[in-house]
C-alpha cells in the first residue's frame, strides 16, 4: 500500500491531497515569498486520527510539518517535499472550566472562538496575535505567539497549563506546567512543531476587565513617540497594550475598508490600552494622556465605548493585510529591541529604508519593544527585491547590535534561519539541538527549520522522504 | 583543592574535567538551600560559584536587568528599589539565597500568583552545562521566541544540567502604594480565593497560623495591597469588609516565606514523561556529574 | 480567446492578495469542507497559478474548486487587502466557461432567465406546482431531488391584507425592479414593495422593458448574456425617469450596482452605465433614509438572515435591521453567523447541491438555536433556500422578506 493510501485509510479519501494543483494553496503560509512544496497533505478530523496518521508516517519514516491555519510569518509551517499535517479539522472546544478558569480544546480551535465561547462566563483567552480571528491554538502554542495584550498578560507560554502531545515517534505524553522535573512543556511551547503535535491543549482563561479605555495619541516626530513610549512604562503605567503606527502604515489602514480614523498626517500614533479595576483605572488613564503630552502629542482621542475602541483597534489589528494594498508583495518582520533602543532603532531602520530605496512601514508592539517593520514591494522586479533583501538583513542586523533578538513572536521557522548564527554561539544553538533529539530523535518533524542545518545535521528531506517511502513499500510489501 | 572558578572559562574547564573523570559535583551559589532537594550523593564534590556576583548590565527605562547568578536576592532588590523598580520573584526561604538559584529552582513566593513565576520573569541565561558547553539561551529583552527554550528548560531544573553564571530578569516598576494587611479571620482560605477573584485582587495573599507573625499574633490571611492611590483604596476597602484588618508591617513577610523551603522532587511522574526528563538529563549531563541525585 | 484573458485583465485585483488567511474564517465552503482549495485564499492561489501558467484552465481541480464557490464575497468583507475578490472569480469563471461548459442544468436556467417569454411559462409552472400543492408533496424526495420543489412550496403565502397608501410623494421619484423570481414567485411581495415605499414618500414610476439582471449569468461566467441584459435594462430603467432603481432582491441590487464595471470596455456604455449603477439602492435603503415611518405593532418573533449580497457585495447591511427595528413589537433574536452565506447563492445550490446542503445545514443549526419562528431575508435566493431548510425541517418556522413584515404593520394599522 502507498503511503497516502494507508492515509486515506485513517482520514478517508477527500482529506488526502496528491495532485499538484490542489498542493499549490499549501506551499506558504502567512508570509507570502516563500513557497515549498509538500509531497502530500492529510487532514486528520480528530486526535484519534492525528495520532494515527503520525504513528503511519513514524512507522514510514516520514518527515511531517504540522500546519494550523497556515496564518504564521515564519515559514514554519512549509513542507519540503514532507508530508504537511493539517490541524485545523480539530477545532472542538472540548470543555470548559470557569470555576478553574480554563479551557480545554483541540489544537486546530481559531484563537477568537475561544474567546467567543468564554464570553458567556465573562472570561476570555489573553494573548490575540493580531491574526487572531483565523490562527488556530495550536498554532499558537507551537510558535508561542504573542499579540498586542501581551505587554500585560503575557505570551502564550504564561497561558499553557498542559498539553497531551503526540511525539514524532508516536508515542502520547501528557506535559503539566505543575509537574516535578524538568519544565518540559515550558520547552515544548515555542518549539514550531519540531518536538511534536499537540492533540489537545488547556489554557487558562482570564477575567474580563471591569474597565477598558483605549487612547490615540498622535505626534509630528516619530522619536517622539518612541519616547513616549519608555515614559509611560517607566511611570509604573502597565498598559494592557501599547501599540505604534507609523505614517506609511497609518495611510494604508486609512485606505482600506477598516480606516479607523486615525490621523493621516501625523508622523505616528500610538495606540495605548489600559484596563483593569474601574477604581484607579482613570489616574491611569490622566498619566498616559498628561505623558503623551508631555512628549509632544498633538491629540489625544480616549475611547471608552466598545464600538468605539473596536474601530481604534481595528486598524491596528487588521494594518498587516491593509498594506497588501501598496504593492503586490510584502515582507514581514519581526524583531526585538529593549525599549530605550526603540528612539535610535526607528531612526536607524528609517536610513537604511532609505539608503535602499524601499519604503518601511512600521507597526509594532512599542511597549513590548517589538518591532514589525514590514516592507511592501514588487517581488518580480528583481532589483527592488535585492534592494528589499539588503534592507532587511540590516534592519535585523541593527536589532541583534542593539542587544536585541530577531524574533518576538513570529518564530524563527525558514525565514529567520539565516539570524541564528548572529544570535547565538555554536554552543547554544548545538544545545537547543540536543533538546530536539530528546523530543524527535529522527529529526523528521519540521525538518529544516529554527535550528541552521549544519548544527543539527539533518539529512535532506527529500532524500529521507525516498528511504521513508522505500522503508514503507519494503513493510507492506507493496509500491510506493 | 576547593573548586572555585572565576570565570566562565574556568568554569567550563572545571566541568569537563570532572565529566571526563565521571566526579560529581555540588553547585554551591551562597549555599542557603542545600536542603532543598533530594540528597546529592555525598561523594560529589563543592562547586563555588559565588564568584559569579555583581550587576552586568542595568539600563532602568528597558526595566530588564542581567545579573551574575550568585548576586543575593536581597541585593538584587536593593539595587532596583534605587530606580524606583523591583524584580518580583521574593521566593519561599527568604532573600538571602541566590538569584541563580532562585531560578535553577524555579522557586516561586507570595506574589507568583499575581505577578508570575521565575519562568514567566526570567529572560535569558548563560550557564555551563554537563559537558563543559556554554550556553547562552534567550536574551535581555521582554519578548523572545528565537529557537529551542533552553531558558525555560534550565529554569527549575535544580543545576542538574547546568550551572547557570548569568540571569536576565524582567522588572516592574514598583507600585506607588504598597501596604499589607492582616485580616483576622478563621476562614482564611476562604477568603483568599475570593479576594484573588475580586476586582482588585491582591498582589500576594497568604494563610497564617497563630504565632506566625510573632507571638500571641492570631489565624488569619496576610494580604498585600499594590498600584495606584485610588486602586489601592478600593481594595482597602474590599480587604476591611472582610473582617477585622489590622494594618502590618512589610516586614510581617518574612516570617511567612522563611517558613517555605523549595523542594524538588520528580516522584509521580508517568513513564513517558519520565523518559523525556531522563532524556534531556542525558542530553547535557551525560556523565551524571552535575548535583547527582538532587531530582530524586 | 482574446490577447488578454480576463484573468489577466484582473491581475492587479489577484497581486493585493498577502496570503494573510483572514479569509478562512468568513467562507462557509472552507468551514463545511475544511480544505483550503475550498477557501478564498486557495481559490486566488488556483487563479494565479492559471495566471502563471503553473495549471491549465481546464484543470480538473482549478473547475471543482472554483464552482465550488458560492460567490457570497463574505470573504471581501474579511479581507484587509480589499482584495476584489467577486470580480476574480467572475473572471476566473468567465475564463474556465471558454473551455469548460457548465453543467447541464445551469445552461438550461441560464438560457431561460434569459428570455422573458419563455422565464414567464417556466414560472407559470412553478406557480401552478405550488398552489395545486405537488411542490409541497415533492418537498418530501429524498436529498436533491426534493430540495428544488421544497423550495417552491416554501414561496406559497397567505395573501397579504389590502391597505391603500396615503403619504404624499414627497420625496424622490422610483423605479423598482421586478426581478424574475421574485416577480414570478413573490408577486405579493413585489406589491408590498410599491406600497411600504409609497406609505414613506416616494413617488413610482414604471420602467417598461426592464429584463433579467443578468447576476445569475456573470456568476456562472456568462458575462456576454449578462451585458446584453445589462444595457437593455439601462435603457429601459433611463426612459422611466426614476431618480432612483430599487430593488428588493439583494443579488439582483449588487448586480446593478456593479453595471458600471460591467461595461467598463464598453465606450458607449461606460458612463451611462456608471450613471445607471449610482442610482441603484437596495429597498431598505430608501426605506431607511426615510424612518422608516412606524405601523401597528407586529407582535412576532423573528430572526434576521443578512444575505450576502447585501452585506457584503452592496456592504449595505444595515439599512434591513434599520427596518425592522422600526417594526413595533418585533422581538428580534440575533442570528450566530448572520453574515454567513446560506448556501443558496443564486443557482449554486441547483448545480453544487451538496456542498451547498452542508453549508444550509450550519445555517439551519444556527436558525434552531434562535427558537424563533420567523426568519427574515431580503433576497429571493435566500428566502427559498432558507424556506426550503425550514419546509423540510417540519418546525413549522418560515422565512420572509422584511418588507413584508413592514408592510403587515401598515396594514393592520389600517385595519
Amino acid at each position: 500500500m502507498t503511503l497516502a493510501a494507508s492515509l486515506r485509510a485513517i482520514v478517508g479519501d477527500t482529506h488526502v491531497l496528491e495532485r499538484a494543483a490542489e498542493l499549490l494553496v499549501y506551499e506558504s503560509d502567512g508570509l507570502p515569498g516563500y513557497h515549498r512544496t509538500p509531497s502530500l497533505a492529510v487532514f486528520p478530523a480528530n486526535a484519534d486520527e492525528a495520532l494515527a496518521v503520525v504513528r503511519t508516517l513514524a512507522s514510514a519514516g516520514v518527515p511531517y510539518v504540522p500546519r494550523g491555519a497556515g496564518t504564521g510569518l515564519s515559514g514554519g509551517a512549509l513542507a519540503d517535499g514532507a508530508v504537511l499535517l493539517g490541524l485545523h479539522r480539530l477545532k472542538k472546544i472540548i470543555a470548559i472550566d470557569p470555576e478553574r478558569r480554563v479551557a480545554r480544546v483541540e489544537p486546530g480551535v481559531v484563537n477568537v472562538s475561544l474567546t467567543k465561547a468564554a464570553t458567556k462566563f465573562g472570561l476570555h483567552y489573553a494573548p490575540d496575535p493580531s491574526s487572531q480571528t483565523a490562527c488556530t491554538l495550536g498554532g499558537n502554542l507551537a510558535e508561542n505567539a504573542g499579540g498586542p495584550h501581551c505587554l500585560k498578560y503575557g505570551v502564550t507560554l504564561n497561558h499553557v497549563v498542559a498539553a497531551k502531545v503526540a511525539l514524532p515517534d508516536g508515542t502520547v505524553v501528557e506535559l503539566n506546567a505543575d509537574d516535578s522535573g524538568y519544565d518540559l512543556l515550558g520547552a515544548f511551547v515555542g518549539s514550531e512543531g519540531c518536538f511534536g503535535t499537540a492533540l489537545e491543549l488547556t489554557v487558562k482563561l482570564t477575567p474580563n476587565p471591569e474597565r477598558v479605555v483605549t487612547l490615540l495619541a498622535d505626534f509630528t516626530s516619530i522619536d517622539d513617540a518612541a519616547q513616549t513610549v519608555s515614559a509611560i512604562i517607566a511611570a509604573g503605567i502597565l498598559p494592557a497594550a501599547l501599540e505604534m503606527m507609523d505614517r506609511a502604515t497609518v495611510g494604508a489602514v486609512e485606505a482600506s475598508i477598516y480606516a479607523a480614523g486615525y490621523p493621516t498626517d501625523a508622523a505616528a500614533v500610538l495606540l495605548v490600552e489600559v484596563d483593569g479595576a474601574a477604581a484607579g483605572l482613570d489616574e491611569d488613564v490622566q498619566g498616559v494622556d498628561r505623558i503623551c503630552r508631555a512628549h509632544g502629542a498633538r491629540d489625544v482621542r480616549i475611547a471608552t465605548e466598545p464600538a468605539a475602541r473596536a474601530k481604534l483597534w481595528q486598524g491596528r489589528k487588521k494594518a498587516f493585510g491593509a498594506m497588501g494594498r501598496l504593492a503586490p508583495h510584502l515582507v514581514v518582520q519581526d524583531a526585538v529591541v529593549p525599549r530605550t533602543k526603540l528612539p535610535s532603532l526607528l531612526a536607524q531602520i528609517s536610513a537604511i529604508g532609505a539608503a535602499n530605496g524601499v519604503q518601511v512601514c512600521n507597526v509594532f508592539h512599542a511597549g513590548d519593544g517589538n518591532l514589525h517593520p514590514n516592507i511592501p514591494y514588487n517581488a518580480n522586479d528583481r532589483d527592488e527585491a535585492d534592494r528589499v533583501h539588503h534592507a532587511m538583513v540590516a534592519i535585523m542586523q541593527a536589532c541583534i547590535d542593539a542587544g536585541g533578538t530577531i524574533t518576538g513572536e513570529h518564530g524563527v521557522g525558514l525565514d529567520k534561519l539565516r539570524y541564528m548564527d548572529a544570535l547565538f554561539t555554536a554552543d547554544t544553538l548545538d544545545g537547543m539541538c540536543r533538546l530536539r533529539d530528546v523530543f524527535d530523535p529522527d529529526r523528521r518533524a519540521n525538518p529544516g527549520k529554527v535550528v541552521p542545518i549544519r548544527y543539527c545535521r539533518e539529512r535532506r528531506p527529500n532524500t529521507q522522504m525516498a528511504e521513508g517511502g522505500r522503508r514503507m513499500a519494503d513493510a507492506t510489501g507493496g509500491q510506493l | 583543592m576547593t573548586l572555585r572558578p572565576a570565570s566562565v572559562a574556568e568554569l567550563a574547564s572545571v566541568i569537563t574535567d570532572a565529566a571526563a573523570a565521571r566526579r560529581g559535583l555540588r553547585l554551591i551559589a551562597r549555599g542557603t538551600w542545600l536542603d532543598g532537594g533530594a540528597p546529592v550523593s555525598a561523594d560529589a564534590e563543592p562547586l563555588y560559584l559565588d564568584a559569579f556576583d555583581g550587576i552586568i548590565e542595568y539600563e532602568p527605562g528597558d526595566l530588564t536587568i542581567t545579573v551574575g547568578a550568585a548576586m543575593s536576592v536581597a541585593e538584587l532588590d536593593a539595587a532596583t528599589a534605587q530606580h524606583g523598580q523591583w524584580c518580583p520573584l521574593a521566593p519561599w526561604g527568604g532573600d538571602d539565597g541566590s538569584v541563580g538559584a532562585t531560578i535553577a529552582t524555579a522557586t516561586a513566593g507570595p506574589l507568583a500568583h499575581a505577578l508570575g513565576l521565575p519562568r514567566d520573569l526570567v529572560l535569558g541565561v548563560e550557564c555551563v552545562d554537563g559537558t563543559g558547553k556554554t550556553l547562552r539561551p534567550g536574551g535581555k529583552v521582554v519578548k523572545n521566541v528565537a529557537g529551542f527554550d533552553l531558558v525555560r528548560l534550565m529554569t527549575g531544573s535544580w543545576g542538574s544540567l547546568a550551572a547557570i553564571t548569568r540571569v536576565s530578569l524582567r522588572l516592574r516598576a514598583r507600585p506607588a502604594v504598597d501596604e499589607t494587611w492582616l485580616v483576622v479571620t478563621d476562614a482564611a482560605a476562604d477568603l483568599c480565593q475570593r479576594l484573588r477573584r475580586s476586582v482588585t485582587p491582591p498582589i500576594a495573599c497568604e494563610v497564617v497560623t497563630r504565632g506566625t507573625l510573632g507571638a500571641n499574633s492570631p489565624d488569619g490571611l496576610l494580604v498585600r495591597l499594590a498600584g495606584n492611590a485610588a486602586y489601592v483604596a478600593a481594595a482597602r476597602d474590599a480587604v476591611h469588609g472582610a473582617g477585622d484588618a489590622q494594618r502590618a508591617d512589610a516586614s510581617a513577610w518574612t516570617p511567612v516565606r522563611t517558613a517555605a523551603r523549595p523542594q524538588a522532587t520528580r516522584a509521580m511522574l508517568d513513564p513517558a514523561v519520565r523518559a523525556l526528563n531522563d532524556g534531556v538529563k542525558h542530553a547535557f549531563d551525560p556523565s551524571g556529574i552535575l548535583n547527582p541525585g538532587i531530582m530524586g | 480567446m482574446s490577447a488578454v484573458t480576463p484573468l489577466e485583465h484582473a491581475r492587479a485585483g489577484l497581486d493585493s492578495c498577502v496570503h494573510c488567511g483572514f479569509c478562512l474564517q468568513a467562507c462557509p465552503t472552507y468551514l463545511a469542507l475544511e480544505d483550503e482549495n475550498d477557501s478564498p485564499r486557495g481559490r486566488l492561489v488556483l487563479m494565479r497559478a492559471v495566471l502563471d501558467g503553473r495549471v491549465a484552465i481546464d484543470d480538473a481541480d482549478v473547475a471543482t474548486h472554483l464552482s465550488r464557490c458560492l460567490g457570497c464575497r463574505g470573504c471581501e468583507s474579511a479581507c484587509p487587502s480589499g482584495v476584489p475578490y467577486g470580480h476574480l472569480l467572475e473572471a476566473a469563471r468567465e475564463q474556465l466557461a471558454a473551455v469548460r461548459p457548465l453543467p447541464l442544468v445551469a445552461r438550461v436556467i441560464l438560457w431561460v432567465f434569459a428570455r422573458k417569454p419563455v422565464l414567464r411559462v417556466a414560472l407559470w409552472f412553478g406557480r401552478m406546482a405550488r398552489d395545486t400543492g405537488i411542490a409541497a408533496e415533492l418537498a418530501r424526495l429524498p436529498g436533491a431531488l426534493g430540495f428544488p420543489f421544497a423550495m417552491l412550496a416554501s414561496t406559497a403565502r397567505e395573501p397579504a391584507r389590502p391597505w391603500t397608501p396615503r403619504a404624499a410623494p414627497t420625496r424622490a421619484t422610483v423605479a423598482t425592479l421586478d426581478g424574475c423570481v421574485m416577480e414570478g414567485l413573490f408577486t405579493d411581495v413585489n406589491r408590498a414593495t410599491e406600497r411600504v415605499l409609497a406609505e414613506n414618500g416616494y413617488a413610482l414610476c414604471a420602467a417598461p422593458g426592464q429584463q433579467c439582471c443578468g447576476a445569475l449569468h456573470v456568476h456562472a461566467g456568462d458575462a456576454a448574456s449578462a451585458r446584453t441584459l445589462a444595457r437593455a435594462n439601462i435603457a429601459a430603467f433611463e426612459a422611466s425617469g426614476a431618480e432612483f432603481v430599487a430593488s428588493n432582491s439583494a443579488g439582483c441590487g449588487a448586480m446593478m450596482k456593479e453595471y458600471g464595471q460591467l461595461l467598463a470596455d464598453e465606450p458607449q456604455w461606460r458612463d451611462r452605465a456608471r450613471a445607471f449603477s449610482a442610482k441603484v439602492r437596495d429597498a431598505s435603503e430608501l426605506l431607511a433614509a426615510a424612518g422608516p415611518r412606524a405601523g401597528a405593532t407586529v407582535p412576532r418573533r423573528i430572526t434576521y438572515d443578512a444575505p450576502c449580497h447585501l452585506e457584503h457585495a452592496q456592504k449595505a447591511g444595515g439599512p434591513a435591521l434599520q427596518v425592522l427595528a422600526a417594526i413595533p413589537g418585533l422581538e428580534h433574536t440575533v442570528l450566530d453567523d448572520r453574515d454567513q452565506c446560506c448556501g443558496s447563492a443564486g443557482i449554486f445550490n441547483l448545480i453544487e447541491p451538496n456542498v451547498s446542503e452542508l453549508v444550509l445545514s450550519a445555517k439551519m443549526r444556527c436558525i434552531a438555536a434562535t427558537q424563533a419562528p420567523m426568519v427574515a431575508t431580503g433576497n429571493p435566493g435566500c428566502l427559498m433556500q432558507i424556506g426550503a431548510g425550514l419546509v423540510r425541517d417540519g418546525r413549522g418556522a418560515v422565512a420572509r422578506h422584511p418588507i413584508e413584515l413592514l408592510d403587515e404593520s401598515y396594514a393592520r394599522q389600517e385595519r
